[in-house]
C-alpha cells in the first residue's frame, strides 16, 4: 500500500473527480489492478469447481506445504549434522597441532641437551618425532582438508622438515666431531627461528579453525531455529489437514446416517402402504363380487319366475341389469389383474416368443368363429422375462388386434421383430383394423382410457395399461402408431439382458 | 342308498345360499342341503353339538365351504376337519369369491379337495353349483363311514 500512495499523483487531487471512470479502480496502481483481476479470474475459475475438486485442491495445497517443509527441515538437519562433523574434525586438528608443537619443543630441547652432554638418552623425543612424522603429516592433511587449510598444513610440514633437518645435521656433527664443534650451536639452539615460525603457523591454523567453528555454530543455531519453526508450521498444517479430514468424514457420515434413516422410514411407510393395498385388493376381490352375483342372480330368477308375465320392455330392463353386473364383474377382474401385475414377484426365465405367440393365437382362435384372419408371423427371438406376464401382454395385444379388425372384410395381423438398438429387441403387432387418431396416442396406454365407444367395441380399457406396466417391469418401452381406418401398429422393446426390477 | 347323506353348505351370505339352493333345486338335490351360516355352526354340525345335538350323527357327503365367514372362517374350519381322523375323509370343496393366489395355495396345502371361484354371472354360477352338487352328491362315491 505504501507504493500505492507513492505512485498516486498526490500533487493534483482535483483531477481525480473529473475522471469519468469510477474512483476505486482508478485509485489503485496498475499492478494492484492486474493482481486484483488475476485474483478475480482465479476466484471465478475456482467457483466453477465442484465441491470434491475444491476439497482435493485444498488438500493438495496443504500436502504440498507439508512436503516443502519436510524437504527444508531435512536439508537444515543435514547442515547441522555436517557442521557437527566438521566441528569434531576441527577439534581433532587443534589437538593434533598441540601435540605436534609439544613434541617439537621436546625434541628441540632434547637435542640441545645432547649437543651439550653427548648423552644419547636425550635424543628420545627427537627420534620419536622423526619416526612419527609421516603419520603426523598424513593425519594433518586429512584433518586440514575439510576446512580448506591444506596450504597452511603443507607449509607447516615443510617448516617441521626444515627444523628436523637442521637438528639432524647438528646431531651428526656432534657425533662425528665432538662437543667442541657444536658448542656454538648448543646454547642458542639451531632451529629457534623455524620453531617460532612453526609456532606462529600453528597459532594461525588454530585461530582459523576456531573462527570456522564459531561461524558453523552460528549457522547451526540459525538452521536449528528455522527447523523448529518449520516443524511447528508443518504440525499446524497437519493439524489443519487432520481437522478438515475429520470434519469431512464427520459431515459425510452424518449425512449418510440421515439418508439411511430416511430410507428406512420410507421403506417402512412403503411396506405399510403395500400391505394396505393388498388388503384392499383382497377385499375388492372377495366382497365386491358378491353383490354383483346377487344382482345378476336375482335378475335371472325374476325373469325365470315372472318371465311369462313380463312385457318386452321389462325383459330388456332385466337384461340390462344383468349385463351391467357382468360388465362390472369383468372390470373388477381386470383391475385385480392390473394391480397384481404391479405387485407380483417376477419370475426370471427365458421366454421363446415364437412358441408363446403360437399358443396365444391358438387360444384366441377358439373365440373366433366365422372370420378368417390372415396371420403373418416373423421370426421372433428368445427373451429373458416372466412367461405368464409376457403371455398376458400378447394375449392383450393380439385380442385387441382381432377385436379391431373384426369389421374388416379381410383382416390381416402381422407380428415381427426388429433389432434397431443394440442390446434390445423391438416386437411389433400390426393390424389393418379401425386404427386410431394419433392425437390420442398418449391416452392409449392409460388405465380406463378408451378410444372407442362401448357399443362399437367392448372392453374395459385396462388391457394396454397392463401391457405397458408389464413391459416397464421388464425394463422395456411401449409405443404405438396408427391412423383412423388405416390400422394400428403396437411396438414394445425388450432388453436382451436382464435389467428388470 | 338307504340313508340319504346330506350336503353341507357353509355360506354366511343368505342371498348366496338362496341362489345356491335355487341352482340345486333344478336337479332336485336341494332337499339334501343343510345350510350353516358361520364356521362355528359348521363345526357344531360336524361334531353333533349345540343346535345339532339331536341330529342323527354321520358325516355329510361333501362340505361346500366359503372362505370368509363370521366367528370361525373357512380356513380354520378346513384345518379342523383335516386334522380330525373322523372328519378327514369328508370331501371339502372351497366355494368362494376369492381368486387370490394365497387363498388357493393355503386351501390346497390344508387338504381341500377342490377350489371353485363363484362366477359373477348367474348362469355360470348355477351351472357350477349344479355340477358340484351332482358330482359330489350323486356321482362321487363317498368314503365309507369310519364307525
Amino acid at each position: 500500500m505504501e507504493s500505492a500512495t507513492r505512485d498516486r499523483p498526490t500533487t493534483n487531487p482535483p483531477t481525480a473527480p473529473s475522471l469519468p471512470e469510477p474512483l476505486p479502480p482508478q485509485s489503485a496502481p496498475p499492478w494492484v489492478r492486474v493482481l486484483g483481476k488475476k485474483a478475480e479470474s482465479l476466484a471465478s475459475w475456482v467457483s466453477q469447481w465442484s465441491i470434491e475438486q475444491r476439497v482435493l485442491a485444498g488438500f493438495g495445497l496443504v500436502f504440498l506445504g507439508i512436503v516443502v517443509i519436510s524437504v527444508m527441515s531435512y536439508r537444515n538437519t543435514a547442515v547441522v549434522v555436517k557442521n557437527s562433523r566438521l566441528d569434531t574434525t576441527s577439534h581433532e586438528l587443534i589437538q593434533l597441532l598441540g601435540s605436534i608443537e609439544e613434541a617439537l619443543i621436546a625434541a628441540e630441547s632434547g637435542h640441545r641437551r645432547y649437543l651439550v652432554t653427548g648423552d644419547e638418552s636425550y635424543l628420545k623425543a627427537y627420534r620419536g618425532i622423526v619416526e612419527q612424522m609421516p603419520e603426523f603429516s598424513r593425519y594433518l592433511q586429512a584433518l586440514a582438508a575439510p576446512s580448506g587449510q591444506q596450504e597452511r598444513a603443507t607449509q607447516l610440514e615443510q617448516l617441521i622438515k626444515q627444523q628436523l633437518d637442521i637438528e639432524t645435521d647438528a646431531i651428526e656433527q656432534r657425533a662425528t666431531q665432538g662437543a667442541d664443534a657444536v658448542r656454538h650451536l648448543a646454547l642458542p639452539g639451531v632451529a629457534k627461528r623455524e620453531l617460532d615460525d612453526i609456532h606462529r603457523l600453528i597459532a594461525d591454523l588454530e585461530s582459523a579453525e576456531q573462527q570456522a567453528t564459531r561461524t558453523r555454530v552460528l549457522q547451526s543455531a540459525g538452521t536449528t531455529r528455522s527447523t523448529i519453526a518449520l516443524l511447528g508450521l508443518g504440525a499446524v498444517l497437519q493439524l489443519v489437514l487432520l481437522g478438515s479430514v475429520y470434519f469431512l468424514i464427520h459431515h459425510d457420515i452424518t449425512n449418510r446416517r440421515r439418508v439411511a434413516a430416511e430410507l428406512r422410514r420410507r421403506g417402512e411407510l412403503l411396506q405399510a402402504a403395500n400391505k394396505e393395498l393388498e388388503a384392499f385388493s383382497y377385499s375388492v376381490s372377495h366382497d365386491l363380487r358378491a353383490p354383483l352375483r346377487h344382482i345378476d342372480g336375482y335378475a335371472a330368477l325374476l325373469s325365470k319366475t315372472a318371465g311369462e308375465a313380463l312385457n318386452d320392455k321389462a325383459r330388456r330392463y332385466l337384461q340390462t341389469i344383468s349385463d351391467s353386473a357382468k360388465q362390472m364383474g369383468q372390470l373388477i377382474d381386470d383391475l385385480l389383474v392390473f394391480s397384481r401385475m404391479g405387485r407380483q414377484e417376477m419370475l426370471h426365465s427365458t421366454v421363446n416368443l415364437n412358441q408363446l405367440i403360437r399358443t396365444v393365437i391358438h387360444d384366441l382362435r377358439l373365440d373366433l368363429q366365422g372370420t378368417t384372419i390372415s396371420w403373418t408371423i416373423g421370426s421372433l427371438p428368445e427373451v429373458p422375462g416372466d412367461p405368464a406376464m409376457l403371455r398376458q401382454v400378447f394375449m392383450n395385444l393380439l385380442s385387441n388386434a382381432v377385436k379391431f379388425t373384426a369389421t374388416r372384410p379381410k383382416p390381416r395381423i402381422e407380428i415381427g421383430a426388429t433389432r434397431d438398438t443394440p442390446g434390445e429387441v423391438t416386437i411389433f403387432v400390426r393390424d389393418n383394423g379401425v386404427g386410431f387418431d394419433m392425437q390420442y396416442v398418449n391416452k392409449l396406454f392409460g388405465v380406463f382410457q378408451r378410444l372407442h365407444r362401448n357399443d362399437e367395441f367392448e372392453g374395459t380399457g385396462i388391457g394396454l395399461a397392463n401391457v405397458r406396466r408389464i413391459i416397464h417391469r421388464h425394463g422395456g418401452r411401449t409405443w404405438a402408431e396408427g391412423a383412423i381406418d388405416q390400422g394400428a401398429t403396437f411396438y414394445l422393446s425388450l432388453p436382451l439382458k436382464r435389467t428388470s426390477s | 342308498m338307504t340313508t340319504v347323506k346330506p350336503i353341507l353348505l357353509a355360506e354366511d351370505n343368505p342371498r348366496d345360499a338362496e341362489l345356491a339352493l335355487a341352482a340345486m333345486e333344478e336337479h332336485h338335490i336341494a332337499d339334501k342341503v343343510v345350510v350353516c351360516h358361520d364356521g362355528a355352526e359348521v363345526l357344531d354340525y360336524l361334531y353333533c353339538r349345540g343346535s345339532f345335538k339331536s341330529r342323527q350323527c354321520g358325516n355329510p357327503v361333501v362340505v361346500f365351504l366359503d372362505l370368509k365367514m363370521p366367528k370361525v372362517d373357512g380356513i380354520e374350519v378346513l384345518r379342523t376337519i383335516k386334522n380330525d381322523a373322523n372328519l378327514k375323509p369328508i370331501p371339502v370343496v372351497m366355494l368362494t369369491s376369492s381368486r387370490e393366489e394365497r387363498d388357493l395355495a393355503q386351501s390346497y396345502a390344508l387338504g381341500a379337495n377342490a377350489y371353485v371361484v363363484k362366477p359373477v354371472e348367474f348362469q355360470q354360477f348355477i351351472s357350477a353349483v349344479k355340477e358340484l352338487g351332482v358330482f359330489w352328491g350323486v356321482i362321487n362315491e363317498p368314503p365309507p363311514e369310519g364307525n
